[in-house]
This record gives C-alpha cells, structure tokens and sequence, in this order.
C-alpha cells in the first residue's frame, strides 16, 4: 500500500463514515458522562467483591476452582454485582447512543446532504450501529479487561484459561445484549421524528421490561396457578409457562446467560423433576456445555438484534427522504 | 526286788558277752568297712547319680585302702571324689570315717534293666550297687508338638508351640529348617527372639515356637509343613498341618482404572467392567447389577460370570443409556458385582452432555436471521 500514496488517502466511503460516527461519539459528552457513570458503578462494585471474596471462599464449594469468577458474581448486599450492574445500565447505554441516529440528523437537515453524496443510503444507518456497536465493544472489554487486571492485582491469583474464556465470553454476550437495545432505539429513530420522542420510547420499554413486565407476569400467572395438591407434571407445567413468559424479557435472557458463564456450577436453568436430579454430583460443568445450555437465550438475544435492525433497515430504505 | 537284780545281772552279763563277740568278730573279718545308705536306685537314662559313701576304719590302727570301681558299664563315666579330689587311695584313722562321692552318669542311651557295679577298697569288702534303668534309653533328639494341626483363614499367623529335646550326651547345635511352600513364611523363634539355630544343652528341652504365614492367594485345602532340627549327627523331624479355608474375595474396576465417562443425554455408551477374583476360593454366579439415576439403563454382557477361579478375572461390557431429559452435568452411576458370599462396587462418575442438535438449530435461527437481513440488503440496498 506504501507505493500507491493516492489509494491510501482515499478510503472506502463506508469507512469514512464509520471514522466520522466514531469520533462523533467519543467526542460527544452524553458517551463521557455515561462511560463515568459505568465506569464508577463498575468499580464500586468490584470495590465490594474484592472486598468480600474472602467470605465467597467456601469449603466443599463444587466453584472452588473458579475463583476468579467470584469477582463478577459477589457482593455483600450494599452494592450489586459487576453482572447486576452491566444488565441494568448497558440498555441505558445502547439506547443512548441510538435514540437520535436517524431523526437528529434529518432535523438538522444533515441527513439528505449526506444521502446525496455518491454512497449506498444502506451505509449510513449501517456505519451508525457499527460504530456505536465497536465503541461499546471496546468499552466492554477495557472495562472487563480493568476488572482482571485489578482483581490480579489485588489477589493474586491468575485466572485459568476456562475462567479466561468464560469471561471472554461473558463480555461477548453483554455487547450483544447492548446491541440489542441499540437497535432497538435506532429503530425508535427511524420511526419517530423528535430525538426526545424515541428515547422516550426506548426509555419506556427498558422500564417496562425491567420493572413492569415482571409484575404484570407474575399478576397472570398468580391467577392460573395450581393448587398446592395439584400433581407435578402440572407444577412443572405452570413453572415452564411462567418461565417462557419471563423469558420474552432481554434482561432475562441476559441474567440467565451470565449466571450460567460465570457461575459454572449452575447445570440447568428450568424447573427440574426429581428425576433429573436424583444421581447428580454437584460440579461445575465444562465451558462447552455451559455454552450449549445457555445457546437458545443468546439465539434469542441474537434473534431479537437482528429483527429490530431488519425493521430499521426495511424502514429507513423505503421512507422518502428529500431536503426542504 | 532280790529277783529283779539278779535277772538284771544276766542281761548285763550276757550283752556284755555279745558286745564283746561281734567286736572281736569285727576285729577278725572287716577292718574296713564301706558304707552308703541306697545301694539300689532306680533312673530314667541320662540322669547322673550322686552316691555318697563312707568309709569306715573299725581296727585300732591306721588303714589305707585302694578305692576302685570295678564292673561300670561300658560307655559309662564315674567320678570318685572326696575332699574336692579325684582319689584313687584313701588313709583312714581308727576308729574313723571318710566321705566319698561317688557320680555316676547315666548314657542316654542304654537299655531298659539292672546294672551291678562294684565299689572296691583294697582288700577289704567291696559295697555292690545296683542301678535299675527304668526305660530303654535313646541317643537322639525328640522334635515334638503337642497341637500339629491348625486351621485359620489366609491372613492368619499359625503359631506352633514345639519342644526340641535333646536326649544326646552332648551340647547340641540345632539348624532349624522348614521345607515349606514356595512363598510361604516360616518362622522359628525361641525366647521371643528369631532364630535359625538354637543351642541345647543336653537332657534338655528347648521350646521353639513356629510361626507360619501363608502366602496371600493360597488357595483353600490342606498343608504340610516339615520341619528339622538338625546337627551334624542327629535331626529330629516334626511334620505339621496347616488347613487354608478359603476366602472369598472379589474387585470390581476398570481395565484401566478410570471410573468416569462422558455420555450425551438419551444416548448410549459401552462401558468395559473387569471382574477380579482376589479372594482363595472359587467365585460362582457373579451377577453385575447397577443403580443408575431414574429412567437410566444399563444393560450388562453377559449378564452372569458362573465361575472365576482364584486368581482369575472375566471382562463384562455394560451398555448404559442416559436418560434423555438428563441435565448436563454429573451423575453417579453405581454398578455392583455380587455373588451370595461378597460383592464389590464401584462408582461411575457420568458427565453428561446435551446433545449438540439444540447448538445447530440455534445456528440455524440465527443464519436465518442474518440471512434474512442480507436479503434486505439486496432488495432494499438500492445498488
């Protein structure tokens, strides 16, 4: 590439707009103050973990070997965990990087300015969930990455290359539950024509998922639930139903997700019948088959990403854009 | 009273006379007169006798006499002894006595019966002595036991109690020996000590304890055991009997030890047993059985061993199906062999994995899903 001087200069356009919306973000304050924010609260937590890793040490504890996990999974009650804190404030960061992706730039009138240059349209909403997606990525894992680091620091104790994998894996999993509500709110920016309008509705949704719809779950299923003579297959039954229910909720599917990643001992995340449990030894379970339990809740997660994207895209391609 | 008197008279006449008879009879005939109070003894062979004789000098002047034992058996030794000396003539004082002793020792061996011997001095009268060997006598050494028959299990010691006599005349070093088994441990220890040897003096009796251990597969059944106590003269043989029952004993593993295996759920897995008989008897009718979580199955090939010998071991394949809603994770499967005397049982650790088919299935959703948006790519792109 040295030699051809000219062709280096000139990027692909779809570069250039991904370098644009990049900087865009970094520079902006709403990604400062939000990154403190994650950054304090993530630090505070793993200010307490550190803090009571000793009282996490139990003997005859089949995760006894996965020590380091402890650090993502503890607390002593004043302050949640490192994963509590990741599924309650990362949709608040997707669906503030993506609620005014679309509409702010139309009200500026940026929008057809930018559309009329020699490029695809599909590249402007494509660069806008990539770059958000790659400054959360690198977000993520710097945080993870700080997380091991000062908890190396501080006990001493390496992690195991399993242990390194599932948080490896742990992360991966948070940016795509971020990226599920990223989507989600570009998809509210494409809909709605005021900034405020969509993350409202952004705003909305995550409140009803992390607050109401659990009420509302528990309100229906309080309502058709057995008897306490009722027989077991029918128990059984009830549980999986409020289960699937439940599990229409992202922040479900996530907590389930990394409870299995960074706990390994957890072997099944349904009711069971005594059947399946008469004969187990309790024990953590390999990475692959912590993998393959928790495969449908991050199909799921995947799933629903790429549906609010489709949508987005189908609805930013077919609208009429014209400058006033 | 005048009668009383004169009777008096007589008697004292009359003993007077006699006194004076036998003194002068004594004078005449025995000067010197040999004198010991048991003349006839009865000994078992090997004892020694310890005769005491005296020598008395009846006459008025000095005597001397040649003291000489005349008629002792061949093979037999005597000492003659007064005064802390071996003496071969003795002087006397009239009127007094000496003390001789005379030891005899008995041989072992010596026939049952009367044995005269004669103790002569000089001229005089010789004092005949009779020893009377009340049993026939031996020259050998006696190895006996009063139990020489024991039975116990394979673990047990068999602790023997034997006496080792020597009946020779001599100091007798014993080697001790034991033609056992090949693997058997034989023992022989005197006064708590092991020993190899044992030094016995003669007409005595050593104890000599045996202690014998059986190798640990034996099998059941009957024994001998001899052994020797031998000098370069003599050996006494003692044969005794050691009756192994049998024992029974089984183990049940892997050919290679490892008691873990990974199964998917709802699948099955041949898993390789080894049967090994490590007990002294026979096993029959060894029959595998299992304890598996609920709606688990195992299926053995074959289903019973009929006969292992001591010693032996026999292969069974056992088939174990997991259950298909088995969580991933583990579980524990016991299998157990079992005859009517003794079983043995192992546990398996079974990991069990979900079956990849759900992985796939989510794959596939999610290239549906990319696939769908690269769809919209193609026809919304507006290339």
């Amino acid at each position: 590439m040295g030699r051809f001087k000219n062709e280096e200069r000139i990027l692909h356009p779809f570069r250039v707009i991904l370098n644009k919306e990049i900087s865009d973000h970094v520079r902006s304050w709403r990604f400062i103050i939000l990154i403190a924010i994650i950054a304090l609260t993530c630090l505070g937590s793993m200010y307490t973990a550190l803090t009571n890793i000793d009282k996490a040490v139990k003997p005859n504890d089949p995760e006894g070997t996965f020590f380091f996990l402890k650090l993502f999974t503890i607390s002593d009650g004043t302050l949640p965990s490192f994963i509590v804190f990741i599924s309650f404030l990362g949709p608040l960061l997707g669906i503030s990087l993506g609620f005014d992706a679309v509409n702010s730039e139309q009200n500026n009138r940026t929008l057809s300015r930018v559309l009329s240059q020699p490029i695809y349209r599909d590249y402007l909403l494509n660069a806008k969930f990539l770059a958000a997606l790659i400054v959360i990525s690198v977000m993520f894992f710097a945080l993870g990455f700080l997380v091991m680091g000062l908890g190396l620091v501080t006990i001493g104790i390496p992690p195991t290359v399993e242990e390194f994998m599932r948080i490896i894996f742990f992360i991966i999993l948070s940016i795509l539950y971020v990226a599920f509500w990223l989507n989600l709110s570009i998809l509210f920016s494409v809909q709605f024509r005021q900034p405020a309008t969509s993350a409202l509705s952004g705003i909305a949704v995550w409140l009803f998922f992390s607050v109401f719809y659990g009420m509302i779950v528990n309100l229906i299923t309080k309502s058709i639930a057995p008897s306490a003579m009722a027989s077991e297959y029918q128990i059984i039954g009830f549980e999986e139903l409020k289960l699937s229910l439940l599990r229409i909720m992202p922040n479900q599917l996530f907590s389930e997700a990394t409870t299995t990643l960074l706990m390994p001992s957890v072997r099944s995340l349904g009711p069971l019948t005594m059947e399946q449990v008469y004969g187990t030894i309790p024990g953590p379970l390999p990475l692959g088959q912590s993998l393959l339990l928790v495969w449908p809740q991050v199909t799921g997660l995947i799933a629903a990403t790429v549906l609010c994207f489709a949508l987005s895209y189908l609805s930013f391609m077919r609208r009429e854009i014209r400058s006033r | 009273m005048s009668v009383e008197k004169r009777w008096f008279r007589l008697f004292l006449a009359l003993s007077l006379g006699i006194v004076c008879l036998i003194s002068h009879a004594n004078e005449v005939t025995e000067s010197v007169t040999l004198y010991t109070p048991y003349t006839r003894i009865s000994v078992p062979p090997g004892e020694s006798i310890d005769y005491a004789i005296d020598v008395i000098n009846n006459s008025k002047e000095l005597k001397n006499a040649e003291i000489s034992v005349s008629g002792v058996p061949k093979g037999w030794n005597y000492v003659l002894k007064s005064g802390g000396w071996t003496i071969g003539q003795i002087s006397i004082l009239p009127g007094e006595r000496k003390t001789l002793s005379l030891k005899v020792d008995v041989p072992m061996k010596v026939n049952k019966g009367n044995y005269h011997f004669k103790v002569l001095a000089g001229g005089f009268d010789p004092l005949p002595l009779v020893i009377n060997i009340s049993e026939q006598g031996t020259f050998k050494t006696e190895f006996t036991t009063g139990q020489s028959n024991m039975q116990g299990n394979v673990n047990s010691t068999f602790t023997f109690n034997t006496n080792l006599k020597n009946q020779t005349a001599d100091k007798q070093l014993y080697a001790l020996m034991a033609d056992a088994p090949r693997g058997w441990n034989v023992v022989f220890k005197s006064n708590y000590q092991q020993v190899t040897s044992v030094n016995s003096e003669p007409n005595s009796t050593q104890q000599v304890t045996i202690e014998i251990k059986a190798p640990d597969k034996t099998e059941a059944g009957k024994y001998k055991i001899p052994v020797r106590a031998a000098t370069s003269s003599s050996a006494a043989d003692l044969e005794l009997e050691v009756v192994i029952t049998g024992s029974y004993n089984m183990e049940l593993t892997t050919p290679t030890g490892l008691l873990s295996a990974n199964l998917t759920a709802g699948e099955a897995k041949q898993l390789e047993l080894v049967v090994n008989n490590t007990g002294s008897s026979e096993l029959t009718d060894i029959k595998p059985e299992s304890s598996v979580p609920v709606n688990w199955g195992v299926v053995f090939d074959p289903k019973k061993v009929d006969k292992l010998p001591p010693g032996g071991s026999a292969r069974i394949y056992a088939t174990i199906k997991a259950d298909k809603k088995a969580i991933p994770g583990d579980y524990v499967a016991n299998i157990e062999a079992k005859t009517p005397e003794i079983s043995s049982k192992i546990s398996f650790r079974i990991s069990v994995e979900t079956p990849m088919l759900w992985g796939w299935i989510g794959v596939l959703i999610i290239v549906v899903a990319l696939g769908s948006v690269y769809h919209l790519f193609r026809k919304y792109g507006r290339r």
